[in-house]
């Protein structure tokens, strides 16, 4: 018995051996491949590996002067003082009602656009037409800000100066306006852009549907109601799933940039992005701002992870992972 | 009786058909037409700017613009030069890293390649957030007031175009050409250059685009780490320079000093025209880059 187990394990040693010597092998011949990678490994780890670490500095009476590692744990302070502001009210309803007016909105334009362009996709215009209503997606935020103040500068600005020349309004000192600014200047840069993947899409449907629902005696609201969307639902159920995973994340730039920073509308333009900026850089309170941002982190996480749930369960090729 | 029924149905849609036409048509040119209005401020002079504001139509034409831009040409250039020291540079390293990362990842026989496609993916679900990220790039790297912090911070390697790229080399070279290259004994850096690269393009090309169009409009890096004006890009001069006209029309308080300092601001009709040219690059090539980034929008927008 004891003899059998000597043996087996003897011979275990040589197979561990051989095995040991092949997976030498195998690394010698797959160590170029880690060095390729090597620059980009160390690039993830120093911009997006390391700074998962930070999120512990919410956790943090941070103080420069002793250093990071030394600043005290705080515990949940800085969430306690950050959800104790106004702000913090303020903030997260402005992220959420923005994205979700903006994720519905979008949705039903760029549908439309791309239902229309599909129609027109054989004409010759259609080729000047996509470039043009895709280009303001090309320009920065500043450049937007610089746009936006040609239309809205309280003296010279297009509006004032063409509607309201008696009574100008004062337009970057009152919030309620902000909301139909930032959604018309938000549709603008980004409704072409948005439509083209829905256009893609109709571009794939079978023409042969339509050749039918024609012969049959549909108009083209018919066919547009009981084949193109239908068609189009899983892409629309796809892109309603990611936006939901965003839900916490606005443009910077749209709501900081192109307000022009102005303190005056923060009631409608503040949102979480904006927020941890100012935290940190206009208030030097890394404390709220790392509480902020890690609130958003962590709610996004699940928010992403939940929706690729769902991704996987109602169309399994489409999720993320 | 078909033919009597089809008519309709046919008028139908052409009615429908000029309805698209003429909505999209509209459509363009309200996309277009805030562009006219930033080109004909420019063109204006300063004196029908305050009497008439901004008109789509300049009332009085006017260089004046463009003559004090090619006064300050020095300071202006010198934003210009390094925006595209910048693009160039970090589009260049963008496609190497990205590319670099993608090959191992598309390798069948590279064992450990989900685990590294996973270390790449997890940067999409989870991110430390701005605050940490600017503290790790400015005490454990000190970038600020660098050209660096340009380049690196959030720009260099995006986890989406890894794997974008990872799957045209999935899908477009077959492994049978590695194997032979390999039994040819070419080593892995050789089969990476002188076959995946230039075996994908049209996929380079979009991450390519993609990033160079980012690096050129970048302008978040420069606010949150650079304060050296000579270190400014184009972008970020511009953003400094609607900052202190902000500033200035809201500080009504000190009206007599901000008098002072609007002279030595440059015009309205000036700050357009440096709108315009930071503008300009992008709308020169646009027409021919644009099927390019149609392509990409649509595979990014799916996943990204």
């Amino acid at each position: 018995m004891s003899k059998t187990i000597s043996q087996v394990s003897e011979y275990d040693g040589v197979l561990a051996q051989k095995k040991k010597a092949r997976r030498k092998e195998a690394f010698k011949r797959t160590l170029p491949l880690y060095f390729m990678m090597l620059p980009g490994i160390i690039y993830l780890i120093c911009n997006n590996y390391l700074p998962m670490f930070g999120i512990l500095l919410a956790f943090k009476k941070v103080n420069f002067s002793i250093g990071i590692f030394k600043s005290p744990w705080i515990g949940l302070k800085n969430f306690e003082f950050l959800f104790a502001t106004k702000d913090a009210a303020i903030m997260i309803r402005n992220t959420l009602l923005y994205n979700i007016t903006w994720i519905i909105l979008g949705m039903i334009i760029s549908l439309f656009i791309a239902i229309c362009m599909a129609e027109i996709s054989k004409r010759k215009a259609a080729k000047v037409i996509q470039p043009i209503i895709c280009f303001p997606s090309m320009v920065s935020a500043v450049i937007l800000s610089y746009i936006v103040y040609s239309f809205l500068s309280t003296t010279y600005g297009y509006v004032n100066r063409t509607f309201f020349p008696d009574h100008p309004i004062n337009w970057y000192a009152t919030a309620k306006y902000w909301p139909f600014i930032l959604t018309i200047v938000h549709f603008w840069q980004s409704s072409g852009q948005g439509s083209i993947i829905y256009m893609a899409s109709i571009g794939g449907i079978d023409k042969g549907l339509y050749e039918s629902a024609r012969i049959d005696g549909a108009g083209k609201m018919k066919q547009i109601f009981s084949i193109t969307l239908p068609m189009l639902r899983p892409m629309i159920i796809l892109m309603l799933l990611m936006s939901i995973g965003r839900i916490f994340n606005t443009d910077f730039g749209m709501f900081y940039q192109v307000p022009l920073n102005s303190g005056l509308i923060l009631k409608t333009t503040q949102t979480i992005d904006t927020y941890v900026y100012r935290a940190l850089l206009e208030m030097n309170n890394v404390g709220m701002s790392s509480a902020a941002s890690v609130f958003q982190a962590v709610l996004g996480f699940v928010l992403v992870v939940v929706s690729n749930t769902v991704v996987k369960l109602v169309d399994s090729d489409n999720a993320l992972f | 009786m078909k033919k009597a029924k089809a008519a309709p149905g046919i008028q139908d849609e052409r009615a429908f058909h000029n309805v698209a036409l003429t909505l999209m048509t509209l459509l363009a040119i309200y996309c277009i037409i805030p562009f006219f209005l930033m080109l004909s401020i420019s063109l204006s002079t300063e004196n029908a700017l305050a009497n008439n504001g901004y008109t789509f139509i300049p009332k009085e034409w006017s260089l004046a613009a463009y003559d004090y831009m090619w006064a300050k040409r020095y300071t202006i250039g010198r934003c210009y030069a390094l925006t595209i020291i910048v693009t160039v540079a970090g589009t260049l390293g963008n496609l190497v890293l990205t590319s670099l990362f993608a090959y191992p990842l598309s390798r069948k026989d590279f064992k450990p390649r989900n685990f590294f496609a996973f270390f790449v993916f997890f940067t999409v679900m989870f991110n430390g957030g701005l605050t940490a990220s600017y503290i790790v790039w400015t005490q454990f790297f000190h970038i600020k007031n660098t050209i660096w912090a340009y380049i690196l911070p959030g720009a260099l390697m995006g986890a989406m175009n890894v794997l974008m790229v990872r799957n045209y080399f999935n899908a477009n070279i077959p492994y049978e050409i590695i194997e032979a290259a390999r039994i040819d004994g070419a080593n892995d850096m050789r089969i990476y250059a002188r076959i995946m690269v230039p075996l994908s393009k049209p996929v380079m090309t979009t991450v390519g685009l993609f990033a160079a169009i980012g690096y050129w409009n970048n302008w978040t890096n420069g606010m949150y780490y650079i304060s050296d004006t000579k270190l400014f890009t184009i972008q970020v001069y511009l953003k400094k320079l609607m900052d202190s006209i902000a500033f200035l029309k809201s500080s009504s308080a000190a009206a007599e000093g901000a008098a002072l300092a609007f002279k030595s601001l440059p015009t309205e009709s000036a700050r357009m025209a440096i709108a315009i040219i930071a503008i300009l690059p992008i709308l020169m090539v646009y027409p021919f880059i644009q099927k390019e980034l149609v392509k990409g929008m649509v595979v990014g927008g799916v996943k990204g």
